[in-house]
């Protein structure tokens, strides 16, 4: 039998294969047990003895290149069986893979809301929820029975008397302020209570997010700064931001900060109250009588604080409409984000 | 607060419209949250910030404005009159602590023709929200919402040896209030007596029995500064709010109470033919207006601004404040009695910024020195939810107030160290949640009832118990707790249902166990570094989590009784708890990295059949005992327990991967390690090799 015949058969043969059925029928007809290769082989011993080394070798060598070319050919079949209608796998199946859990959307919030400021510079700082009179209120020039009070109504400790539950982030300040010199940039990020009822804009626990900034020469005009990018970062580089004069004991000069309505852009909806602006945070420069209650010294130190609610991010960012959803924990709900 | 665009009107010239008005308001601090057209005027409300009481009339409303647009202020003057000799009436006067009441006046009125107020009166106060009574009455609301000092009228001839007490109502006292409520009183209520009792609550309203009704003749009208702290304890004590309660709570000054009274009283004379026929005050304060001393530079300072000091002035003094004595680098401050919030220069600084505007403030960037000494250490509570994310589970938040019934449901003994709310308003504010595990099986429960077929949430949150006392003991119920109230952070897992997920074999429906949450915990400790772990079987109690040779935590399996008390059927489910602040100090995400092995490892299998109650981690033991240390790990890759074996017995297959540091290992070396671990598996549990 002529090898150079068999071989020019050979690779007509796999040129015309064209799917790994067609291959596997050929690796069959050459390589199987009955296949042509075992044939030729089994004719060695028939051989005259000076020609079975030379056509042994030759066998070999067609078998070898056989080989190659059969495993060639199966790479460009497989390449080729990702098309469409190719493949021995309906691409339309789903995925298989392990499914991934979520946060939950206020860590969500808070870990985009600190991850700006930490760009800034600031460093991120927690403080117990359980709170003392003075941290919560005296500590932030936040008098006994003055009417600044009614702005935090607050629950209180059973037997213990001068402990409540912090109704803000700010007792955080002062017990930073306690521990630390300046400079401080932190922000501060928890649960606080206010005694409520719960309809779908109201619950008695809530998240907030608080910052400040103490050092010699801060001023009014970089709380504008930092709110400025802040705001921008987290809500979009085309929103506006304005400051309203506004009162906090804890601050002087007050704001409240609005940013343009992320829906109507400005032009005033339904979600906005035709106003135009969101509330989105307080804010000012932190009153001296607070620096004196932690012995920094108001003529040497300014500094400026700020405070938001995480849920109101959170239902503005994500269109949530009753902040009850945050606390009922509806996998429906917390899958989607 | 309501003011309306004429009444605004008449204190000085407005050239804008209602609604440039409104803006220029909500701009300078006086939020205006609606507005108004309301026949041929317009009503604003405002919100007004609880540290402006001068705001709380139409006059502060219009100085503002003149101070915005530089118009100014038509103030009217009011005289006193001259009353002869032998028309003025005798009234006595008393106040019996001048800490509770600073200042009284009384103004006695006398031929007052009471009936009802004319038309515009009637307007004025109704599209103010105010009901008209009388003209008398209408014209002390009038005042008192267009000055913003309350005042009020008695009927003289009703008051009891025509005579005036202020003082504190003794214990038991009682009154019927001008709202026709009974009103039992107390010795922290400061009130306006006669000669015999109670006749009006100081401050916040008048009594019944000397209400100015149409058949009154004279009047006693009262204008006076009470102690706000008093009036707010009064009205929360009474739970009576009114106009003038709001505002004396916030302050009042005595310069707006002088000319109040003065004020009403030409008004009755005008509008109810009176005539003044006596007026007692039986001492007013001195007072003398607080001076500030400021520095132009030091408010461009504080603001990053850079205003003139001339505009600093002009600003200052268009808010009615009294620059006093000038040079060049600095003003000296006289404040207005009617504002008593302004006491430091920076509260000047905010006066000057809100009137030069915030939003004529630059924005600047501040160079900040962040210090890393400050929450610089990675917080391992970020890392944990990112592990248990990874493992499919969903991050809950639930309330850290519960009802105690919840806490009874799930099992827990509500006992001394539970740390209750005072004032909770509902059943659901009761207690600080002691563990995070109640509030997980409810919002599993919640989920099931939603027909979720599988439930795996956590949460990351605060638990709270009393601290011990000084004693060591816990504090005995009711005692007022010297200690303090341990807040530790928690992790809290809960698993329910069956998992089901498609494989190349098809779906598989796979039940959870606690060996689901085992593999999430052994996955996250393994994540944070944490190598000493272990889980011990405390029969009833669950599973007790061992780190470093300390109860970190608990894993369990829901029992019946819970599981009905949640109306949860035919279905396991599994909760586990772990104190984080314990786990802390064993994490170690700062690991060295170890070399790669540089010889090939070998894997040999061992599968026996054993008696069921033998444990694997005792067996695992005994294997890795032997195998040291060339036997690197022994898993457990196959277990089964059905038809091909025994009863009461399990068939097990463990993997044990054999490699040495310095050399590859040989089958001769391998085989006899690899035997003699069988071996001893034979000896030591009477294995039965397959």
């Amino acid at each position: 039998m002529d090898i150079n015949l068999i071989q020019a058969q050979i690779e007509a043969d796999l040129s015309n294969a064209n799917s790994p059925q067609a291959l596997e029928e050929l690796r069959i007809k050459y390589l199987g047990r009955k296949g042509l290769i075992a044939e030729l082989t089994g004719s060695i011993p028939a051989l005259a003895a000076e020609q079975r080394g030379s056509f042994g070798k030759e066998v070999n060598a067609l078998k070898n290149r056989l080989l190659n070319l059969l495993n060639e050919k199966e790479k460009s079949l497989a390449g080729d069986s990702l098309k469409p209608g190719n493949a021995d796998v309906d691409i339309g199946m789903p995925g298989i893979a392990p499914e991934l859990g979520t946060v939950h959307p206020i860590t969500r919030i808070i870990g985009e809301i600190s991850t700006v400021f930490n760009h800034m510079g600031f460093c991120v700082l927690e403080g117990p929820e359980v709170e003392t009179e003075h941290n919560n209120f005296t500590g932030l020039n936040i008098p006994l029975e003055h009417p600044s009070r009614d702005a935090f109504d607050t629950f209180y400790l059973k037997n213990y008397t001068n402990f409540l539950l912090r109704s803000h982030t700010s007792p955080v300040q002062v017990r930073t302020m306690k521990k630390h010199k300046p400079p401080l940039a932190i922000v501060v990020p928890g649960r606080v209570y206010r005694p409520d009822a719960v309809d779908a804009s109201h619950l008695f626990m809530f998240h907030q997010i608080e910052g400040f900034l103490v050092d010699e020469n801060v001023r009014f005009s970089d709380l504008k700064g930092i709110l400025s990018f802040f705001l921008k970062s987290v809500f979009s580089s085309d929103i506006k931001m304005r400051f309203r004069p506004h009162f906090f004991p804890f601050t002087e000069p007050s704001a409240e900060v609005d940013i343009s309505c992320l829906i109507c852009k400005g032009k005033g909806c339904s979600a906005c109250g035709r106003k135009g602006w969101l509330e989105i945070l307080g804010a000012g420069m932190i009153h001296p009588n607070v620096f004196k209650q932690v012995d920094y010294d108001p003529k040497k130190y300014t500094g400026f604080a700020f405070g938001m609610g995480i849920e109101r991010i959170a239902m503005l960012k994500y269109g949530i409409n009753d902040i009850r959803l945050f606390f009922e924990n509806d996998l429906r709900f917390l899958k989607q984000f | 607060m309501k003011v309306t665009y004429n009444w605004l009107k008449e204190f000085l010239n407005i050239k804008i419209s209602p609604k440039e008005l409104a803006e220029k308001l909500t701009m300078a601090g006086l939020e205006v949250v609606s507005l108004e057209e309301a026949g041929r005027d317009f009503v604003f409300e405002i919100e007004i910030t609880s540290n402006r009481p001068d705001w709380l009339s139409i006059l502060g409303v219009a100085r503002e404005i003149g101070a915005v647009t530089g118009e100014k202020l038509k103030a009217a003057v009011f005289k006193e009159p001259k009353i002869k000799a032998k028309e003025i009436n005798p009234v006595k006067i008393s106040i019996l602590d001048k800490k509770d009441c600073s200042f009284y006046s009384a103004r006695l009125i006398c031929g007052v023709k009471v009936g009802p107020s004319p038309l515009w009166l009637k307007e004025r106060l109704e599209l103010l929200g105010c009901r008209s009574v009388n003209n008398i009455v209408d014209i002390t609301n009038y005042i008192l919402f267009e000055l913003g000092h309350p005042l009020h009228a008695f009927d003289l001839d009703l008051l009891a040896g025509k005579e005036i007490v202020v003082r504190r109502a003794k214990a038991g006292e009682k009154m019927v209030t001008l709202d026709n409520q009974p009103r039992l009183l107390g010795n922290d209520i400061l009130i306006i007596a006669d000669k015999d009792r109670p006749q009006a609550i100081a401050g916040i309203m008048g009594g019944k029995d000397t209400e100015v009704t149409f058949k009154t003749r004279n009047i006693l009208l009262e204008s006076a500064v009470f102690n706000p702290v008093l009036v707010r304890r009064a009205r929360q004590r009474l739970g009576l709010q009114s106009e003038s309660a709001y505002r004396f709570e916030r302050g009042v000054n005595l310069e707006t109470a002088k000319a109040a009274s003065l004020a009403a009283q030409e008004l009755i004379c005008n509008l109810a033919s009176g005539k003044p026929c006596g007026y007692k005050c039986p001492s007013s304060p001195k007072i003398s207006g607080a001076m500030i001393n400021l520095e132009p530079a030091y408010v461009n300072r504080m603001l990053g601004t850079d205003i003139p000091a001339l505009k600093i002035k002009k600003i200052l003094s268009g808010l009615g404040f009294d620059l006093k004595m000038q040079s060049k680098n600095r003003l000296v401050v006289g404040v207005p009695g009617f504002r008593q919030d302004v006491k430091l220069p920076i509260d000047l600084a905010e006066e000057v910024a809100r009137i030069y505007g915030y939003s004529e403030i630059a924005q600047t960037l501040p160079a900040i020195k962040p210090n890393v000494n400050i929450g610089g250490k990675r917080d391992i509570v970020p890392q944990i939810k990112n592990v248990l994310v990874g493992l499919g589970l969903h991050e809950a938040i639930t309330y850290s107030l519960v009802d105690r019934d919840l806490l009874k449901k799930s099992g827990i003994k509500p006992d001394a160290q539970s740390v209750e709310i005072l004032n909770p308003l509902s059943k659901e504010q009761e207690v600080l949640r002691p563990t995070l595990l109640p509030s997980l099986i409810r919002c599993l429960a919640y989920n099931l009832d939603q027909q979720q077929e599988y439930v795996n949430i956590f949460e990351i949150a605060n638990v709270f118990s009393y601290g011990k006392g000084a004693s060591g003991n816990p504090v005995s119920q009711g005692a007022i707790r010297p200690g303090s109230v341990d807040e530790s952070l928690s992790l809290s897992i809960a698993l329910c249902g069956m998992h089901s997920f498609l494989t190349r074999q098809g779906l598989i429906r796979d039940e959870v166990t606690i060996l689901h949450l085992k593999g999430i915990l052994e996955g996250l400790f393994n994540k944070l570094g944490i190598r000493d772990y272990d889980f011990r079987a405390q029969g009833e109690r669950g599973v007790s989590i061992i780190v470093n040779q300390q109860e970190i935590g608990i894993m369990l399996n829901l029992n019946k009784k819970v599981l009905d008390a949640f109306d949860i059927k035919n279905k396991q489910v599994i909760l586990a708890e772990i104190n984080l602040g314990k786990i802390s100090a064993f994490v170690n995400i700062d690991n060295k990295f170890s070399g790669l092995p540089k010889y090939p490892a070998i894997t040999r299998d061992i599968s026996f059949v054993v008696k069921g109650d033998i444990s694997i981690k005792d067996l695992l033991t005994v294997i890795t005992g032997k195998g040291l240390p060339l036997l690197r790990s022994a898993e457990v890759v196959d277990y089964y327990q059905g038809k091909q074996i025994p009863e009461g017995c399990k068939g097990l297959t463990v993997s044990c991967v054999y490699r040495a540091d310095d050399r590859t290992l040989t089958e001769e070396e391998i085989s006899l390690l690899h035997n003699s671990i069988c071996s001893l598996l034979e000896e030591r549990f009477s294995i039965k090799l397959r």
